[in-house]
């Protein structure tokens, strides 16, 4: 395939993009992916994960209908990456039980296809024994049971997939115009922020998937694409600190949850209009202190759990105006700017195999390309058959856990990374000591992945996303990264700030308890004993840094 | 469905997802290991780490950040919370008084309910006496023979029988643990000698059941809670005051026990009886008046259920002791109050490990040139006589219930 010629550029690394950059490839098109960022950098990867019955758009019964196929797609195609969590909904009084009636019929509508029951009400001492934190006066709970999948494996292994199809997937590589003729898309202009330079590449068509950036692309391209961007936020717990999953009403009414997840809790979320630079987003005060106060109500020692840090994304919500923000709806739209352009708004998570489905139809008919979807049938990479951890552990000499974490990241491809501690006994260290990580994955996914950061490594690893926020594992990480990329010594000490910068972004709002003395560690290290915070290497700070 | 229905539902998908729920006092439990930060000063005291080395026991550090994190997936970790001996040595430097060793039995008790599979073959030599006889050990058969060994035992050491007092109403319960009931034998008859000596108002049980800690340690949390409330049962019938024990695993056990499930009766080894109950000044001054008092040099273990799992306070309480007996001359060991590697049930799956670990409390006895080791736990006893038996150590090891009653004056 050429470098500089495609049938289609999608624009964006986030779940739908990559989703789309995997179809088109499967359907055999000329692909190529850019992202400004890394992959799964923005929205997705503040998301809860969480692959939904749809439950909360019981008005909306297509959109339920359209998430119960999706999770059943996504249990068949990425099994390895998804997690089940049961669900309590307490209830303190009745008036709330009466007023919900329309979930259960509507979540329970699909529930068999998905292979779970219907809703069903628990006693109070049922739900007490379930779960003991839950407030001792509630009257009954409802219980459920959803899917979650981890959002930045999902987004990466789109890419990695479209890539084993055929497609270019370039990270780091920023759209900043369009060549156009008459009027149309000829060719996209993007600056490669890796080598510096700005390049172009010829295509015919550009699928827009910027998310709650996409008004800006289009813009970019002379055309109007109106988007209501909604900031959620999420607080979230170490470990897991609830034994399933809790929904409530929030102070206004809303629902909110605390959601294992992972080995996290994430509790969420908050829903504001906004007109914030997504890039300069961090949780505020007051949403961590609404979802407190919320869950509160039904987790009344919550407070007492350990709080490591939050984070903050952007929905970008179909432009539905006039109503509040729980009324939009969470489908999406397709918009054919009919330049050589097509842009979505609206869409979640859950949707993005779907989304790329209906573009990639629409990419193909306008090509006039006969091809048909297959996403929902073959599996991503890893998922191809079951892993038998007990007996790796014991033919590679690696701890039962380490792999059973390695496992649910990578399925079947596990095995690529054991191999290489044949060669390498001592890749068999454990590098990130909370999740934990060895060497081998790492190396690994520096050669395979094309991480470029530490930051890239964490969404890939979940690298340093455990309690101590990576205050064990940054300086080692760095060196390896560095050694694989050759990076220099200023190289080195800049990636270890950025990555200090954005584990800081979401601890510091929330800042308080265990995680206090947790920081007091960190600054420890890296300022008195690493000198860090004297070092003359060119870094600007960040935004929401001190002194910036 | 109905509530009841739903709820064995939810029972099954718990199941399926490998949950079982913390209960109340578990989330105690939790809150503790959340408060790690990653500092890893406890790695270098674990003194199994030690033994055997990081690769094969990823520590306490790895405990708390790694494995406790994520209930469904404790199965996981089973190549390596069993080699926890449950010492605390970790939660005592730990600037942040994280309980590692509570952990541990949580995620033990998980991996029991949804992966038994996992859980060390070895451990099924004590599960069955202790849910058929209540019982961590095989009850003898023949209680004849039991008895000859007891007299064998107490003529070797030049100790009195004292007859079994089993009474409806006393002050004291004397609870002896399974293994001075069915083993160390020796164990229980001096500790009656000592009660009986003092003229202290106590009662045996009628019939001996284990604390449950065994159970608990292994996983087994349904057994351990049963034995603990059979044992509460009886407890609060008898209306006692106080428990007395000679095994250090029951004076932590019963008094966490007691703690957690309101017993309102608090447990005491012997040596805090002694020191407090009984007073060091009459000990002493009986002490005095003995004629058995050979001169004696003694080197001393602190057992982790003791030191670290209850107080401190009873080992100094058992140098004071010593030190009221006229003709005992002590040299501290440099590992004093380091794990025997009897604890944890670890000996029942991995022997080398166990091994491994007190190895560093038998090269500083021997360097002492003590020529007894005292201690009042009947399981270190029997950890390090093996191990100083082995080594080809002419140390001799003592109960020091056993020890004290040896040196009591006739009771007159
Ligand atoms: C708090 C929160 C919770 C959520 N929870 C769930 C949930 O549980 N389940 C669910 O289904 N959905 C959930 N969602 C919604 C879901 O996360 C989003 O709808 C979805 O992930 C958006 O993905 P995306 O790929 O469209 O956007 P993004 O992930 O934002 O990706 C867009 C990408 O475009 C890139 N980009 C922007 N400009 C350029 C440019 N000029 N050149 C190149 N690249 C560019 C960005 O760097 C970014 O990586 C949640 C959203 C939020 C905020
Ligand atoms: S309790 Fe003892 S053996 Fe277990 S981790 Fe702590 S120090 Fe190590
Ligand atoms: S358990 Fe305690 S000593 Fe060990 S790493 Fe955590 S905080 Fe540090």
């Amino acid at each position: 395939m050429s470098d500089s010629e495609f049938d289609v550029v999608v624009i964006g690394g986030g779940s739908t993009g990559t989703a789309v950059a995997r179809d088109c490839a499967m359907r055999g098109l000329r692909t190529l992916l850019l992202e400004r960022d890394d992959i799964a950098s923005a929205t997705v990867g503040t998301c809860a994960g969480m692959i939904s019955s749809g439950l909360k758009y019981r008005n909306e019964p297509d959109i339920m209908e359209l998430c119960s196929e999706e999770v059943v797609h996504f249990n068949h195609i990425a099994r390895h990456i998804m997690m089940k969590i049961p669900i309590l909904a307490p209830l303190l009084d009745l008036s709330d039980a009466a007023s919900d009636s329309g979930y259960i019929d509507a979540y329970s509508e699909h529930a068999e296809e998905r292979e779970v029951p219907a809703m069903m009400f628990l006693t109070p001492e049922a739900t007490l024994e379930i779960e003991p934190m839950v407030h001792p006066d509630v009257i009954a709970s409802v219980y459920y049971e959803e899917f979650f999948i981890d959002p930045f494996r999902l987004s990466l292994l789109q890419a990695l997939d479209a890539i084993n199809h055929g497609a270019k997937v370039h990270t780091y590589c920023e759209v900043i115009g369009f060549e156009k003729t008459g009027g149309e898309i000829q060719g996209v202009v993007f600056y490669n922020r890796i080598t510096g330079t700005t390049e172009t590449v010829r295509t015919k068509l550009v699928v827009n998937a910027t998310g709650p950036w996409a008004h800006k692309l289009a813009r970019m391209n002379d055309s109007k694409l109106d988007l209501r961007l909604n900031k959620g936020t999420h607080v979230i717990l170490d470990r897991r600190v609830v034994n399933v999953g809790i929904t409530a009403r929030a102070l206004d009414g809303r629902w909110v949850y605390l959601f294992p997840h992972e080995n996290t809790t994430l509790l969420g979320t908050t829903a504001l209009d906004t007109w914030e630079d997504p890039d300069r987003l961090v949780a505020s005060f007051d949403e961590i202190e609404y979802l407190l106060q919320s869950i509160e109500a039904v987790i009344p020692s919550i407070r007492e759990s350990r709080i490591i840090r939050t984070m903050a994304g952007i929905r970008p919500l179909v432009p539905d105006w006039k109503v509040s923000e729980d009324k939009v709806t969470r489908g999406y739209q397709i918009v054919d700017h009919e330049n050589g352009m097509i842009s979505f708004t609206g869409g979640k998570l859950v949707m993005c195999r779907h989304m790329a489905q209906d573009v990639t139809d629409l990419v193909c008919k306008k090509l006039g390309v006969k091809a048909i979807c297959k996403t929902h049938e073959k599996p991503l990479p890893g998922n191809e058959d079951d892993v038998d951890v007990e007996s790796l552990s014991v033919e590679y000499g690696i701890s039962l856990h380490t792999l059973e974490r390695m496992r649910a990241r990578r399925g079947t491809d596990i095995v690529k990374i054991l191999e290489l501690t044949k060669e390498h006994p001592e890749w068999k260290t454990t590098i990130c000591t909370c999740e934990p990580v060895i060497e081998a994955e790492i190396r690994y996914a520096i050669r395979e992945e094309f991480p470029q950061t530490l930051n890239d490594l964490r969404r890939r690893l979940r690298l340093g996303t455990g309690p101590c926020q990576g205050t064990s594992c940054t300086y080692k990480a760095a060196a390896i990264l560095s050694e694989e990329l050759d990076l220099e010594g200023d190289d080195f000490l800049v990636d270890i700030l950025d990555f200090k910068a954005e584990r800081w972004k979401g601890i510091r709002p929330s800042m308080r308890g265990e995680q206090l003395a947790q920081e007091e560690l960190a600054q420890g290290i890296y300022t008195c004993v690493g000198n860090l915070d004297q070092s003359d290497v060119d870094y600007d700070l960040k935004p929401w840094e001190e002194g910036a | 469905m109905n509530e009841d229905e739903a709820f064995e539902y939810v029972k099954g998908t718990l199941r399926s997802e490998r949950i079982t729920p913390y209960h109340p006092y578990e989330i105690e439990v939790v809150r503790s290991i959340e408060k790690c930060i990653n500092c890893g000063l406890c790695i270098n005291h674990c003194p199994v780490v030690a033994a055997v080395g990081i690769d094969r026991f990823s520590g306490p550090r790895s405990i708390a950040v790694e494995l406790s994190r994520s209930p469904p997936e404790y199965w996981s970790t089973a190549d390596i919370v069993y080699l926890c001996t449950g010492c605390g040595t970790c939660r005592e430097v730990c600037p942040k008084n994280v309980d590692i060793p509570e952990v541990v039995n949580l995620i033990r008790a998980r991996i029991f309910k949804h992966r038994p599979d996992l859980v060390p073959k070895g451990f099924y030599v004590v599960q069955e006496p202790l849910t058929e006889y209540n019982l961590a050990f095989q009850p003898w058969e023949d209680k004849e023979e039991k008895s000859e060994s007891r007299d064998m035992r107490l003529e070797k050491l030049g100790l009195p029988y004292v007859q079994d007092r089993v009474l409806d109403k006393a002050e004291i319960l004397f609870y002896p643990g399974c293994q001075a009931e069915e083993r160390a034998q020796e164990v229980r008859e001096a500790a009656k000698v000592i009660l009986d000596y003092f003229d202290v108002d106590y009662t045996l049980l009628d019939e001996m059941s284990c604390c449950g800690l065994p159970a608990r340690l292994m996983g087994d949390d349904q057994t351990a809670r049963s034995l603990a409330d059979r044992l509460k049962k009886k407890v609060k019938k008898m209306g006692i005051k106080k428990v007395v024990t000679t095994c250090a695993g029951c004076t932590s056990n019963l008094s966490d026990l007691s703690y957690y499930f309101d017993w309102g009766v608090p447990t005491v080894h012997i040596l805090e009886f002694l020191a407090e109950d009984i007073g060091l000044q009459r000990f002493g001054e009986d002490m005095a008046n003995s004629s058995r008092l050979s001169p004696v040099h003694v080197t001393v273990h602190d057992p982790c259920h003791l030191i670290r799992h209850t107080s401190r306070q009873i080992m100094d309480y058992a140098l004071e002791i010593l030190r009221e007996i006229p003709n005992v001359r002590v040299t501290e060991s440099e590992a004093y109050d380091s794990c025997c590697g009897g604890g944890g049930l670890v000996s029942y799956h991995s022997r080398d490990v166990a091994d491994a670990v007190v190895k560093e409390n038998i090269e500083a006895i021997q360097k002492t040139g003590a020529e007894r080791l005292v201690t009042p736990c009947p399981l270190c006893t029997a950890q390090i006589e093996n191990n100083l038996f082995k080594s080809g150590s002419s140390v001799e090891v003592d109960d020091l219930t056993v020890f004290i009653a040896q040196r009591l004056p006739k009771k007159g």
